[in-house]
């Protein structure tokens, strides 16, 4: 032992190098020689040369003949072409034989990659929205996060202060904070609470337009194509505008012209337009059709349309993110008001998730539209392996017929591997031409799923990616679809297969049955989902609101309405266009709000970061209020006839009336939720105010929703004020007149505000629109339900035709003996009915708290009543019996003398 | 009952035809230093392998060999039919791995036989002038 252990031995990697690349069955006599050849070398030259000439040896033996593996009996390889010709021969074949389970497979799977492929295209949509800035890695938005009193918020926005003058203290870090490379500012003209499309006049062109305000360097940060004009000093100037080529098309012809002309907006203030940029893609979430320097907003010679302003900055490329947030935190806590007790602290956001990211959760950005992208993501997934629970059950089901073909093959040698590969071959090649199908699938109905969810894809069939992703989906596909039936078919054993007795064990058929629950309970769920969902969509578009919102339509005041300098107050052009209106047919009534009043959003006295009055008191007193008692209000300007053109209802007090002369001066309305929260007793008669106008307590309204059925209902004060300059006309003309009565408004429009084009909408149509992201989800998973079901009920067919072509003499017999049709169509039914039915136990509870989590984002919501389950769970059973009817009646049918005599 | 078997048919006819095509083969073309190897294998009368027919190339021939270059030779001698080889028992001193013993078969041996014939007729044809003597090298 000890002598054996000294002995010089060859290098040690040197054999391990050999018994690595030296084939199987030459290695033992080569490492043989080797060793004896190292003992001869020993003994005659020496060590050294023994090892150098062992290594020598070792790599010279690295040739083919030692490399090559000897060739089993079996031909194992899979490269085998013959072989592969071969299996290619019986998988067409087997295709053809049973058509139907062919037909039953590939449309299976070829719905379930449609859907799937779908919902990765739209996805990707999702995905690339502001993705194409070029510095979308260094962009970062800056969201505010606000903490009172242990409340916190958070938005996109931009810290202001407006008192005593605009002061926005985050302009200035760029400069102070070196990794801050530049800054800019974005806010809409258009969005809500009070934008609109504003007026812009070249010649006698006039032509309204969506727009907005951004910093000066807006187009060096992001990346929007610039075709004239100066990049850099596009926005630089107060009066420059930058317009989009549709714009410059309105107005120039070509965007060459526009290139320093001088364009008019609201016919008040003069602009030179310095760029023209490419129209805005579908792909970026800011949209504008002209940018103006934002300072224009700040100093207030343009409108605050939305109080909502983005802050983006761009970032020295590998910025420590953490240390660039605390550095801007400590720069602008400095500049904030140090009593305010409202704290607010920034951080930063990748540009590229505002859209998807846009909700706030505990001061931090948190879900929004990436939780529709996620669900979405699973429902692809879940459908795909649907499809693919289909393939594994039918294939397991038809082995009876190819249980005799295994079982010679086993006979003849087939080892068990390339059994597995056989099988897994064909699931691929099933999975290939199944994706084909769905490929055509998609390039078809890509129109139909464009307008289904407004978006604008185009097919990507010219990106190699896409290709390479269609492959990994048929992979993927084949290989999941593919291995179970390969591991049990290649599982059986030849000796009892082809005596003929091939007895499925029970894990065997409980597995079945397992995969067909699951697949009914994933059908079912989805079921009650889109009947949930639609049932609430159908609740939000029918509910009562409080107001009449048909045959209302609103007009932004603008031009010479909104002129405050025409004296006496008779002749102003606001009192004058309701008076022409209201002499043309078809005119109901006419007033005006501050806000448009079915999409309110201006809120006061939240805990929102924003001071409301120059010595941060709250906006809204009243009577007997303590202190630092804050109620949400909504506020709301109106005109006399406000309640008469919305129709609301005054339980307590009443309305607003021309002919109590004060009403102008001191009335107030609040809804009957103010009441509440204000904890206010007797409300009529008791003094109320709003910034500087004092005044009392008039009326009570029934309470009625002002914004999307999401919220609540809030508190809300209303007081007159017929002449501010901005807001919204309301009209309501008379039901079924809607032509006669646009035709009079535009004649009366024309009159009083010859250089504005009337822009009107209606109130019914906008408040379907509050809705469109659910009404997508909901005509999205209607359509998931229906395939889901329909794939499932394909896999249901293969089982009941399986099951019945194994009964064949069974049924036979019974026939013989006197059973009826029914009898044989309800021995066939109930095993699978019992399926469906344990699959919706599952299916129910589940859906149940889905569903239940989601009716949570509603204020105003349906119950989740037990018919929606039962419905789902009838719907689910009774397209399941059909399914199983289909076949069992034709197996009971089917005349026993050739049944029995088939043997 | 007379059972038919196709399958024993078709199996002894592919040996049948196997043997024929190898043995009706014309003479394959045997490299130099195969046919030394041949031939130190046919000397060596069933006790070759590879170490052993090294050493006596060494010895014999006073050409320096390697034992992979044996090897592939062997290997190629093998693959033509000119010898079979069969594992022998385990050796102690290989530390318990067999050999691969070589003999030539009738075939090799055929062939070793052509050559030399061939070769002698090819002396003959020669001047007087050219022929070796015994003893003249």
């Amino acid at each position: 032992m000890n002598n054996d252990s000294n002995k010089p031995t060859p290098p040690r990697w040197a054999t391990r190098l050999l018994q690595w690349y030296c084939s199987p069955h030459l290695l033992e006599e080569v490492e043989g020689d080797l060793s004896e050849e190292f003992d001869y070398q020993l003994q005659h030259s020496g060590l050294k040369k023994a090892r150098l000439d062992y290594i020598r040896n070792v790599l010279g033996f690295i040739k083919p003949f030692a490399l090559k593996r000897k060739p089993s009996s079996t031909s194992n390889s899979f490269l085998n072409m013959n072989m592969l010709k071969h299996y290619l021969i019986v998988a067409v074949r087997n295709l053809l034989r049973h058509k139907a389970f062919s037909v039953i497979n590939i449309i299976g799977l070829a719905l379930g990659m449609t859907c799937c492929l779908f919902i990765f295209l739209w996805i990707r949509d999702e995905r690339s929205v502001d993705n194409f800035h070029a510095k979308a890695d260094q962009l970062y938005n800056v969201y505010e996060t606000v903490n009172t009193s242990n409340v916190i918020t958070g938005s996109y926005n931009t810290t202001i202060r407006f008192t005593p003058k605009v002061d926005v203290p985050v302009a200035d870090i760029k400069g102070s904070i070196p990794e801050v490379e530049n800054l800019t500012f974005y806010s809409t003209g258009y969005e809500l609470p009070w934008g609109y499309a504003e007026t812009f006049r070249v010649g006698e062109k006039i032509h309204k337009l969506e727009g907005s305000r951004a910093g000066k360097d807006f187009f060096t940060i992001f990346s929007y194509s610039i075709i004239a004009g100066d990049k850099k000093n596009a926005l630089k100037d107060i009066n420059s505008i930058a317009i989009s080529r549709k714009m410059a098309k309105m107005f120039f012809d070509t965007p060459q012209k526009a290139i320093g002309e001088s364009i008019q907006y609201e016919n008040k203030l003069d602009f030179v337009v310095t760029a023209v940029f490419e129209d805005i893609a579908d792909h970026s979430s800011l949209k504008f059709d002209f940018l103006i320097n934002i300072e224009n907003q700040w100093l207030g010679k343009v409108e605050w349309a939305s109080p909502k302003v983005l802050t983006t900055i761009q970032l020295k490329k590998g910025s420590d993110l953490s240390a660039v947030e605390a550095k801007i935190n400590r720069f602008v806590q400095a500049r904030l008001d140090k009593n305010d007790p409202r704290k607010v602290s920034l951080g930063l956001q990748p540009f590229a998730d505002q859209y998807l990211v846009a909700n706030f959760v505990n001061g931090k950005p948190q879900g929004g539209r990436i939780e529709y992208v996620r669900i979405f993501n699973g429902v692809a997934i879940f459908i795909l392996i649907i499809a693919c629970i289909n393939f594994m059950n039918l294939a397991t089901a038809r082995s009876v017929k190819r249980a005799k073909e295994i079982g010679v093959r086993k006979v003849v040698g087939s080892s068990r591997g390339s059994l597995i590969r056989q099988f897994l071959g064909e699931s691929m090649f099933l999975s290939a031409l199944a994706l084909m199908l769905s490929a055509a699938m998609v390039h078809l109905l890509l129109p139909t799923f464009n307008t289904f969810t407004g978006k604008h894809i185009v097919s990507p069939a010219s990106e190699p990616t896409s290709w390479l992703i269609l492959l990994g989906l048929m992979l993927f596909t084949g290989i999941v679809a593919g291995s179970y039936p390969a591991l049990f078919l290649s599982s059986l054993r030849p000796v009892r297969i082809l005596k003929g007795a091939l007895q499925y064990s029970s894990s065997a058929i409980w597995l079945r049955k397992g995969l067909t629950i699951f697949q009914f309970s994933i059908s079912i769920v989805l079921l009650i989902v889109t009947l949930v969902i639609s049932q609430q969509t159908r609740y939000v578009q029918n509910i009562h609101l409080g107001y009449e919102r048909d045959n209302i339509l609103y007009i932004p005041i603008e031009g010479e309405l909104k002129d405050p300098k025409n004296e006496p107050r008779n002749f102003h052009n606001y009192t004058i266009f309701k008076e022409k209106a209201l002499s043309m047919p078809s005119i109901l009534a006419v007033d005006r709000s501050s806000e448009a009043p079915h999409v309110m959003s201006f809120v006061v006295d939240e805990n929102d970061g924003h001071t409301e009055t120059a010595n941060g008191e709250d906006a809204i007193q009243w009577e007997g209020k303590i202190k630092g008692a804050s109620v949400g209000f909504k506020p709301m300007s109106v005109g006399f006839d406000f309640l008469k053109v919305m129709k609301l209802e005054v339980v307590e007090g009443r309305g607003f009336s021309k002919a109590f002369s004060t009403d102008s001066a001191d009335a107030f309305m609040i809804n009957e939720e103010a009441v509440r929260q204000m904890g206010i007793k007797d409300p009529i008669g008791k003094w109320v105010s709003a910034w500087s106008k004092k005044g009392k307590i008039i009326g009570i309204l029934k309470d009625y929703h002002t914004h999307s059925l999401h919220e609540p209902i809030r508190p809300l004060i209303l007081d007159v004020k017929e002449y501010e300059y901005f807001g919204v006309l309301l009209v309501r003309t008379e039901p079924g007149k809607t032509k006669e009565a646009l035709a009079s408004l535009e004649k009366v429009y024309k009159e009083v505000n010859p250089n504005y084009p009337l822009g009107y909408r209606f109130i019914d149509e906008e408040y379907g629109q509050l809705y469109s992201n659910e009404q997508v989800v909901t005509k999205l998973s209607n359509a998931f339900a229906m395939l889901a079901i329909i794939i499932s009920c394909l896999g249901l067919l293969g089982l009941v035709m399986f099951s019945a072509e194994q009964r064949t003499r069974e049924f036979g017999i019974r026939k013989v003996l006197g059973a009826t049709l029914t009898n044989i169509v309800g021995l066939l039914s109930q095993d699978f009915l019992k399926l469906v039915f344990i699959s919706f136990c599952i299916a129910a509870p589940l859906a149940g708290f889905f569903m239940h989590e989601w009716l949570q984002t509603f204020a105003y919501k349906i119950g989740l009543s037990w018919w929606i389950f039962v419905i789902a769970g009838a719907t689910a059973l009774f397209i399941a019996l059909i399914t199983i009817c289909l076949q069992a009646v034709q197996s009971a049918v089917a005349n026993p003398v050739k049944s029995l005599r088939s043997e | 009952m007379f059972v038919k078997k196709p399958l024993f048919d078709m199996a002894s006819y592919l040996v049948i035809k196997t043997r024929t095509n190898s043995f009706s083969m014309k003479r394959t073309y045997l490299g130099e230093f195969e046919e030394i190897v041949l031939l130190i294998v046919a000397m060596l009368d069933a006790k070759a392998y590879g170490v052993l027919i090294t050493h006596q190339i060494i010895a014999q021939t006073a050409r320096s060999v390697r034992l992979n270059q044996v090897h592939a030779a062997l290997h190629r001698l093998e693959e033509k039919g000119m010898i079979t080889s069969k594992m022998g028992d385990p050796t102690p001193e290989r530390g318990g791995r067999r050999k691969r013993f070589f003999s030539i078969t009738t075939y090799g041996q055929h062939t070793l036989q052509d050559i030399q014939s061939v070769r002698a007729n090819l002396w003959n044809l020669l001047p007087p002038s050219l022929k070796l003597s015994p003893g003249k090298i």
